[in-house]
């Protein structure tokens, strides 16, 4: 990039080519890419009124030139990319651009597409397109979406140069939700050459888009804004070449370097831009980016005391290491939930358990946190292969738990966290252990520092750890870690990170030792409090502590959160509630309250057999007769499961001893990813205390019959949404047919019949979650 | 653009199967729910009215590589010269939200889809009276979907590349032919000269005639 733009003061791309396309005759829902080789003259000559224009740079006609989008065209990546970038080198272009533009699928969780299968598609076309110049991504919405190509294009592209440009809407995001901040965070740190923005919106609506853009990055800045807006009529744009020549020169002033048209750009807009910007110069630009971290829906600063909650993590905790072992990531997500109402800012993720496979694991608990929420993640584990997976996957900017002063760590971690631009946490302590002395500590800080920065890692994406000791131990210790933290806030300038529960650990009243040195520590510089948010004196210290030091400003998070009178005491009739009432008026705190009552008086069995199977058989019935309808049947449900969770956790702590009535494996079949029907069945399920294997959605035929073989399942359950999605259904139980004769499957889904179920070979139909209760009954005889 | 503020809260309770007033505690749930489906959504529709000619094939929609198959869509666009191709997203927030919804509790989750499609459904009728209201003299036809009667739902590809769906709107489709973001409509609006006898969107062509609960019950969904 740098020869770059040694030969110009700015880099001119090309403009519009569908525009030109269609001007040529191309029909709306043609396919661009098939002219490379039916009408290569034609694509040359576009190319070359752009070169003639002024453009330095033309895009090859590659934009949806992807195996998936290219399957229904008979012609191969292969044969159309090379053909398009001869094309554009017979245009006598400086330089030719491989265009990628999204490949027409998403990524999960809210399509189907793998990361890794959108990395090996991204792949294809670099290596079908090694003879361009560059590699540029447009167009892009989905910020992992770009992150695979990005990943791709830097380990399979032979170290070209590699541009990115998103489409963002007026609310300043692209479709997908992700921001001009989180797109510039994390795509300069994954270290592409430059960065901006293309199509959706016209000169004037990208002005404060990358105004933004400026704020947040020191790289390159690319404009390649549509010509207008286009008329919802007679779908053309409205700027003429003049206009958004003169257009384009507010953004050279705002410091961008990288110009082009995109949508209804001519070869007459381009040359107005160049003729424009020819002896005008680019504003320098110094952005002070603040420390942060990130997912692709939002930015979290580290300018005040952020809370990291530690609840995500299996150390000391039975039930957790159980959900781990069984892989049930919804206990793992209830977690994540909680502590983000609770006022997490930021969640730790330790899933490493000597049982289970922690590569495998954190890839899943990734994924799946990113699926349910946009808080940021702290990728917490030792093993340097299972945070290498968690970073490749993770959708934004996270933070890397942790690295030491040793060499090993040091040469092991750092590595990574340059590689794929996160922030990183740098424990105090090295092979001699935890120096006793804040200048000990202070000094490896240091080292942790130097290293960091001479490997390119940014001294503001460096939080240093001083270590919590516990004060019944080492009661000296405690304002030796004090010291060593103020002296790396002040001396050094960086942010610190602190554990601070251990502070207690073998003292009564833990809670209140914890929260009084986690306002020492905040006044000593903590920015990053590791703790348990769901505490809620904890939050509430961090929350007076930021009014007290006139962050809060004119209190106002203060006053949202206790300015309101605190809510009632739970009112007196629920003390003599019974669990069958709480469960039929669907109230979840009432029912795990009243069952953890119980467990102290009565068999957990009993309770599950007398009290909680009667109270659903009840609205079960209810629901059947028409008394009560889906919802209130599921808001029970949620009560009994609540009651359930209680019993799990009394279980796990006090014996060897599980609810099972039964093993069912459960599914949304492949290719349909509708699975609010499914999760229903779970529910319900669950609550009669069946153990219920959830495969998600879009299951291939191979998971089923894997999961069935694995737990041996007598009972295994379908659904599916879509007309389209049936012959999956179908597959399915051809295949269990063959591999698991034991096991008999149950069916469900909107456009099913008992017919079709039977047509299919499915042994039952079930019209709705009730039925599948009952046909699990019949099955297991219980 | 189009705002939606509101949840169209009977037909949402009705998607849910609940043919009786919501309590309280329900009440609440939704208000919360809806408040976060609100603000997660980018509500967004893109259209392409062109000539039509009815040919051996189907239905051509000139300048374009759309071929609406079927005696369905013949006989629904029969008269019209024109038809308006329309595609109406709330975005992939919608689905975060159903996801981020249900997670925390089922209910919620299946509330939040159905007020997505509640919104979804709010989101058509606007955008239509908003094309519509750029079509001075023209008398419509109901909106005719993929899947409907024998108008194939193979035909969402083409459909969708004719108004430029993925660039424009951020939709796709999948290889099992499912719309993704997962509250996204495509349509087909027959323009003519002359009214047009609106006929109803009936059972006949709906593809949930043969399991649906209304039916069952002897009415209408709508």
């Amino acid at each position: 990039m740098t020869e770059l733009f040694k030969r110009h003061p700015f880099l001119f791309l090309d403009g519009g080519m569908g525009t030109m396309l269609q001007a040529e005759g191309l029909l709306l829902g043609g396919v661009p890419e098939l002219w490379n080789i039916e009408r290569p003259e034609t694509i040359t000559a576009i190319h070359r009124a752009y070169v003639e224009a002024g453009a330095h740079v033309v895009y090859a006609n590659t934009f949806g030139c992807n195996r998936l989008k290219m399957a229904r065209t008979g012609h191969t990546v292969e044969e159309l990319i090379p053909a398009a970038i001869r094309n554009a080198r017979a245009s006598g272009a400086a330089y030719v651009a491989l265009d990628i533009g999204p490949i027409g699928q998403m990524l999960e969780p809210t399509g189907i597409l793998k990361f890794e299968e959108a990395y090996d598609i991204f792949r294809e076309e670099i290596e079908a397109g090694a003879d361009a110049d560059l590699i540029v991504f447009e167009t892009m919405s989905d910020l992992l979406e770009v992150r695979a190509g990005v990943l791709a294009a830097q380990e399979h592209g032979g170290g070209k140069p590699v541009l990115v440009t998103m489409s963002f809407e007026e609310t300043g995001r692209t479709f997908t939700g992700c921001s001009v901040a989180s797109m510039a965070l994390t795509l300069e740190g994954l270290g592409v050459d430059a960065i901006g923005v293309n199509c959706s919106l016209g000169p004037e609506e990208l002005v404060p888009i990358v105004e933004e853009l400026c704020r947040w990055t020191t790289l390159p800045v690319i404009v390649k804004p549509n010509a207008g807006l286009p008329d919802p009529v007679t779908n053309t744009y409205n700027f003429t070449p003049e206009r958004f020549g003169t257009c384009m020169r507010t953004f050279a002033e705002m410091g961008a370097v990288i110009f082009g048209g995109c949508c209804g750009t001519t070869p007459a807009h381009i040359r107005a831009m160049t003729q424009v910007l020819s002896g005008m110069q680019s504003a320098e630009r110094h952005p002070e980016i603040p420390s942060a971290v990130c997912t692709a829906n939002r930015v979290v600063t580290i300018t005040e005391p952020r809370i990291i909650g530690e609840r995500i993590n299996p150390t000391g905790k039975k039930r957790f290491k159980q959900a781990l072992i069984e892989h049930d990531l919804d206990y793992i997500l209830g977690q994540a939930i909680q502590q983000i109402d609770a006022g997490a800012d930021i969640l730790d993720v330790n899933v490493g358990l000597p049982e289970i496979n922690e590569t495998e694991m954190m890839t899943l608990a990734v994924r799946a946190i990113q699926g349910i929420t946009d808080t940021p993640l702290q990728l917490d584990t030792t093993d340097p292969q299972a945070l290498e997976a968690g970073l490749r996957i993770y959708n934004g900017k996270p933070i890397v738990n942790s690295v030491n002063g040793e060499e090993e760590s040091l040469n092991t971690v750092l590595p990574l966290v340059r590689r794929y631009g996160a922030a990183v946490v740098g424990l105090t302590l090295d092979k001699n252990g935890i120096p006793k002395t804040a200048e000990g500590r202070f000094a490896i800080a240091e080292r942790i520092l130097n290293r960091a920065l001479s490997l390119g890692i940014r001294r503001e994406d460096v939080y240093i750890d001083c270590l919590t000791l516990t004060a019944s131990a080492e009661q000296e210790g405690v304002m030796q870690t004090l010291h060593a933290l103020h002296r790396v806030r002040e001396e050094l300038g960086l942010h610190t990170v602190l554990g601070v529960s251990n502070i207690s650990f073998g003292l009564p009243d833990r809670e209140l030792v914890n929260r009084n040195f986690l306002t020492m520590a905040l006044y000593a510089g903590l920015d990053l409090p590791i703790i348990n948010p769901n505490v809620e004196s904890m939050t509430a210290a961090v929350r007076t502590y930021k009014l007290l030091a006139n962050i809060d400003k004119n209190a106002v998070d203060f006053i949202a959160h206790y300015g309101t009178a605190p809510a009632p005491a739970p009112k007196p009739q629920s003390t003599s509630m019974t669990l069958e009432a709480a469960i039929s008026a669907g109230l979840k705190s009432e029912a795990g309250t009243l069952t953890q009552a119980l467990l102290e008086t009565t068999e957990p069995m009993a309770i599950v057999n007398d009290q909680l199977i009667p109270a659903l058989d009840k609205a079960g019935a209810a629901f059947e007769q028409g008394k009560i309808f889906l919802p209130q049947l599921i808001s029970a449900a949620s009560a009994a499961q609540s009651a359930f969770e209680a019993i799990k956790s009394h279980l796990t702590a006090t014996s060897s001893e599980t609810v099972d009535r039964g093993t069912i494996v459960l599914a949304t079949v492949k290719g349909d990813i509708h699975d609010i029907g499914k999760n229903i069945v779970k529910i319900l399920l669950e609550n009669y205390g069946y153990r219920v294997i959830d495969l998600g959605k879009d299951v291939p035929y191979e998971d089923v019959a894997d999961a069935t073989e694995k737990y041996h399942a007598p009972l295994v359950g379908l659904s599916a949404l879509m007309t389209t999605t049936l012959p999956s259904m179908e597959g399915t139980i051809r295949l269990l047919h063959e591999r698991c004769p034991w096991c008999r499957t149950v069916v469900g889904g909107a456009v099913l019949t008992a017919d079709y179920a039977e047509k299919i070979g499915a042994d039952f139909y079930a019209r709705d979650a009730k039925e599948t209760v009952d046909i699990a009954k019949q099955v297991f005889g219980n | 653009m189009i705002r939606l503020t509101a949840v169209d809260m009977p037909q949402a309770f009705r998607y849910m199967g609940m043919a009786a007033d919501p309590d309280e505690t329900m009440r609440r749930l939704a208000a919360e729910c809806e408040k976060r489906l609100l603000a997660s959504i980018l509500p967004r529709y893109v259209h392409l009215v062109c000539p039509i000619r009815q040919t051996e094939q189907g239905v051509l929609c000139e300048g374009t590589t759309l071929l609406l198959t079927g005696a369905d869509i013949a006989a629904h666009l029969s008269g019209c010269d024109r038809a308006a191709v329309l595609c109406a997203t709330l975005s992939s927030g919608a689905d975060a939200a159903i996801r981020q919804a249900g997670a925390a509790d089922v209910l919620a989750g299946m509330m939040t889809d159905a007020m997505a499609s509640a919104l979804t459904e709010q989101l058509c009728d606007a955008a239509e009276a908003e094309i519509l209201a750029g079509l001075p003299g023209l008398h419509p036809t109901w909106r005719f979907s993929p899947g409907y009667g024998d108008l194939p739902l193979t035909v969402q590809g083409d459909l969708l590349r004719t108004v430029n769906a993925e660039k424009r709107l951020g939709v796709t489709l999948s290889d099992s032919g499912m719309l993704i973001p997962s509250k996204t409509v495509t349509a087909v609006i027959g323009l003519s000269a002359r009214p047009v006898p609106k006929g109803k969107r009936g059972c006949a062509v709906c593809n949930m005639n043969q399991t649906c609960p209304y039916r069952a019950k002897g009415v209408h969904c709508a």
